[in-house]
């Protein structure tokens, strides 16, 4: 006792210092037994010794490192992932990795280095990721380049580093991305760029650095992967000195916070000689938008229009022959044939979503994109009566439609029978308005998935999903069943082939015994967010192997009768449920235990009831009910021997008597 | 002695940093002749800072501010939550994509864990009148993962 008082009494005396003690002795977090440990924000000085040697990931960000050394981490000799992210570390000494032969990735993200010993980075066999991100470095001789020849990404963004020519000897043959953001680049030498001739399919990203100028031929016959010019003022200087280079993804985009000049068809003058399949121009304004802006683009593939403050596209645009992939989002079309379609027969993948203005489909617009398999019509305020043959008319290769969260759409009988191979449908958060007894969907032979969550449907109509009989995967979350009930008869009936079916947030009571009993193929059944009971989990008994999610539904007490139906399923959640633990419910409790490993959501699956265990986890909870039928029959011994020894004292207290009568 | 350890408790709880129970300091992001807006970073690893250019009832489209932060988390995603509270009952709710994948709308987007950003410039707003009265604000930036980026309690109070 005295010892203790004596601490308490020190705590107070060195407040200050114990507290350092008593953050450092806060735990890691354990990601995963004796492999992934988090360490972040812990103030921590030192690697802690709770942490095992085994450790292979290690998430060390936020601490307190000024200098690291080849002590530092000497003990986690099997780290492969470790990350020092602003750890306040000025120095990386001699060696400091020596011994760490499997590190294959380290982030020094965020430190105020002030020197890199030559020999800071040897040990590692397979270093292949090194983040060096705004870490002040001005010069890339700072870096040593010793161990750097498995680097594959090099990550040196947010520096202030101005010229891109790598020292001499930087090995750059497996180099794959090489990431400059935000640093102070205005120009690009050609010998900064022969110097990454090794590295093939190469990724640049100069995003944040104003180029003002690159050396004429300096990407001449060089091939990346991609390419980023994010943010830059003057494209038509990046266009001109990236001729005669092959280039796979261009990022070209500029942003809200940025200057740029306007857009024109000179400006892309320079691409007339080089190879590019996928261009991005984000954000950028186009200066009188002409049927020959992208003449130069011969061989372009994808285009990315993203916000480009567009009302229309010009009709007859050039040399768009081969464009797979056109993506107009974010623009201001008031009607669908103002993108004048006809420019892009070979369109495949067709994206306008989140139109700034209420988006008119009109009729025919899109009927010259015969190869269109994907159109994205989502979040543009989309409203129609009668959809969608007229203005889906002739996309019979459409294979994928997303026309959610748009406005009140009016579907009649067959209403994609324009797109007959469609394989999946996504309408959620659209208001659909189908009259009794039509058939929407009706022959969609090849739809596999259907999104018709919050369509405030009427699933009353048992015609509604008739003609799918090839449907997988059915969302109906968000939508009112009458009478807060799945009938013995009810909309699912016409869908056998059903492996996944979302019913959560339907504000569902109970579901009939038979509701699902066409459904044999079932794999996955969310019933999560309702006001089931446990008689509902009736409703599952001829299915096997199921995942059930049953989380906040109103089930107490699950009946000894039904735990077969629950047994027989793959995986289980029964979290925020107010149930019962008490003895009325010990052979689910029971049951429970037993199978903790097909249950997600233990964390969470708490009682309800009686309020002394109010919060307690249901695995925790000991109950046993049988001690009544124990209890009773220690009792019968209990008073058996009383009776016994009451006899033997009565028979003593007799013979004493007669004895001394 | 029980009533002594009840008291050291109460003071280890009740000491910065220990119990997590220190709030950080409320600061002004602008105060002008009808207009004054205050917040709270409500993030309990860190402190921000905000401040708005223009300070008037009459709110001007397109406002400039600047914001300094250190990142907790990567930010390729990033979303804004904001809650408008008056005495006590909701009055707005509404959720804005700042950066996503397809369109990072802002130079910032895309930076990582670690990294310090200042950002000094629009915000691309609507113009409007604030009417008279106090309002609290509840704004919460979270990435991908729903990880908090920047959390802050703010009140308006417009006279």
């Amino acid at each position: 006792m005295a010892s203790r008082v004596g601490c308490f009494l020190l705590a107070v005396l060195f407040g200050a210092s114990c507290k350092v003690i008593t953050s450092s002795d806060l735990m890691c977090t354990e990601k995963e037994a004796n492999r992934t440990y988090n360490c972040e924000n812990l103030g921590l000085r030192e690697i802690p010794d709770t942490l095992p040697n085994t450790t292979e990931f290690l998430e060390f960000g936020f601490n307190f490192l000024p200098t690291i050394q080849n002590t530092t981490f000497s003990r986690l000799i099997n780290l492969t992932f470790l990350d020092l992210t602003r750890c306040q570390i000025n120095w990386v000494h001699e060696d400091t990795f020596q011994n760490h032969h499997q590190l294959n990735t380290i982030v020094l993200t965020g430190n105020p280095l002030i020197f890199m010993a030559e020999t800071s980075l040897n040990g590692p066999k397979l270093l292949k990721h090194l983040f060096l991100t705004q870490t002040g470095i001005s010069h890339l001789e700072f870096i040593p380049v010793h161990n750097l020849e498995n680097l594959e990404s090099l990550h040196l963004g947010s520096n202030h580093i101005s010229s891109i020519n790598l020292p001499e000897n930087f090995p750059t043959r497996n180099l794959k991305f090489l990431d400059f953001q935000n640093n102070a680049i205005h120009y690009i030498s050609s010998k900064a760029i022969n110097a990454l001739e090794q590295a093939t399919d190469l990724s640049l990203n100069f995003n944040g650095n104003d180029i003002q100028g690159i050396e004429p031929g300096a990407f001449n016959l060089k091939t990346f992967q991609s390419l980023n010019f994010g943010g830059t003022s003057n494209l038509a200087v990046v266009l001109k000195g990236l001729q005669n280079a092959t280039i796979q993804s261009l990022w070209l985009g500029t942003f809200e916070d940025t200057d740029d000049q306007d857009l024109t068809s000179a400006t892309f003058e320079g691409l007339c000689k080089t190879s590019v399949e996928s261009i991005n121009l984000q954000k950028h304004h186009f200066n009188g938008f002409s049927s020959s802006m992208f003449r130069c683009f011969t061989g372009l593939q994808e285009l990315d229009l993203t916000a480009t403050h567009l009302q229309e596209l010009p009709s007859g645009i050039e040399g768009m022959n081969s464009l797979k992939k056109l993506v107009l989002s974010a623009n201001s079309f008031a009607q669908l044939c103002q993108i004048n379609a006809a420019s892009f027969p070979s369109l495949m993948d067709l994206y306008i979503k989140g139109n700034m203005k209420k988006l008119d489909l009109g009729i025919r617009c899109l009927e010259k994109l015969e190869n269109l398999r994907k159109l994205d019509l989502s979040h543009s305020d989309i409203e129609t009566s009668d959809c969608c043959n007229l203005q889906l008319k002739n996309l019979s290769h459409l294979q994928y439609l997303n026309l959610s969260y748009n406005d009140p759409f009016g579907l009649q009988d067959q209403a994609f029978k324009e797109c007959p191979q469609l394989e999946l449908l996504d309408l959620a958060f659209t208001h659909l308005r189908v009259k009794a007894l039509q058939s929407p969907f009706q022959n969609l032979h090849l739809l596999q998935v259907l999104n018709l969550s919050r369509c405030l449907l009427d699933t009353s109509n048992q015609h509604l999903l008739a003609g799918l009989p090839d449907l997988r995967h059915l969302n109906l979350h968000g939508n009112h069943f009458q009478g807060g009930s799945i009938s013995k008869t009810n909309l699912l009936q016409p869908v056998g082939s059903l492996e996944i079916l979302i019913l959560s947030s339907c504000d569902l009571l109970s579901i009939d015994q038979q509701a699902f009993h066409n459904l044999g193929k079932m794999r996955h059944i969310d019933l999560s967010h309702n006001r089931l009971t446990g008689d509902s989990i009736e409703s599952l008994s001829h299915l096997k192997g199921l995942s059930v999610n049953l989380a906040a539904n109103n089930i107490r007490i699950i009946p000894l009768h039904l735990l077969p139906t629950l047994s027989q399923q793959s995986t289980i959640n029964l979290s925020h449920n107010p149930l019962d633990c008490t003895c009325s419910n010990i052979h689910f409790l029971t049951w429970y235990k037993e199978n903790l490993h097909k249950l997600e959501g233990l964390e969470e699956t708490t009682c309800a009831n009686p309020p002394l265990l109010r919060g307690v986890k249901l695995s925790d909870v000991e109950l046993s009910c049988r001690i009544t039928a124990v209890g009773i029959f220690f009792l019968i011994v209990f008073v058996f021997l009383l009776i016994i020894l009451l006899i033997f004292a009565v028979k003593f207290l007799l013979r004493w008597k007669y004895q001394h009568i | 002695m029980k009533g002594f350890t009840a008291a050291l408790l109460l003071w280890a709880l009740g000491s910065p940093r220990g119990g997590g129970g220190e709030s950080w300091p409320t600061h002004v992001a602008c105060r002008g002749g009808n207009l004054e807006v205050l917040y709270q970073s409500c993030d309990p690893r860190q402190d921000f800072g905000f401040s708005v250019d223009q300070c008037s009832k009459q709110l001007e489209p397109n406002l400039n501010i600047r914001f300094g932060i250190i990142l907790r988390e990567d930010i390729s995603e990033l979303f804004l939550d904001l809650a408008l509270f008056s005495q006590g009952s909701s009055i707005l709710n509404f959720s804005f994509p700042v950066c996503e994948a397809d369109l990072p709308k802002f130079s910032f987007c895309g930076r990582r864990k670690g990294e310090q950003i200042y950002y000094a410039g629009p915000v691309n707003n609507l113009g409007f009148e604030i009417p008279v009265g106090e309002y609290q604000v509840r704004l919460e930036l979270y990435n991908q993962d729903h990880s908090t980026v920047a959390c802050a309690n703010a009140t308006v109070l417009c006279s």
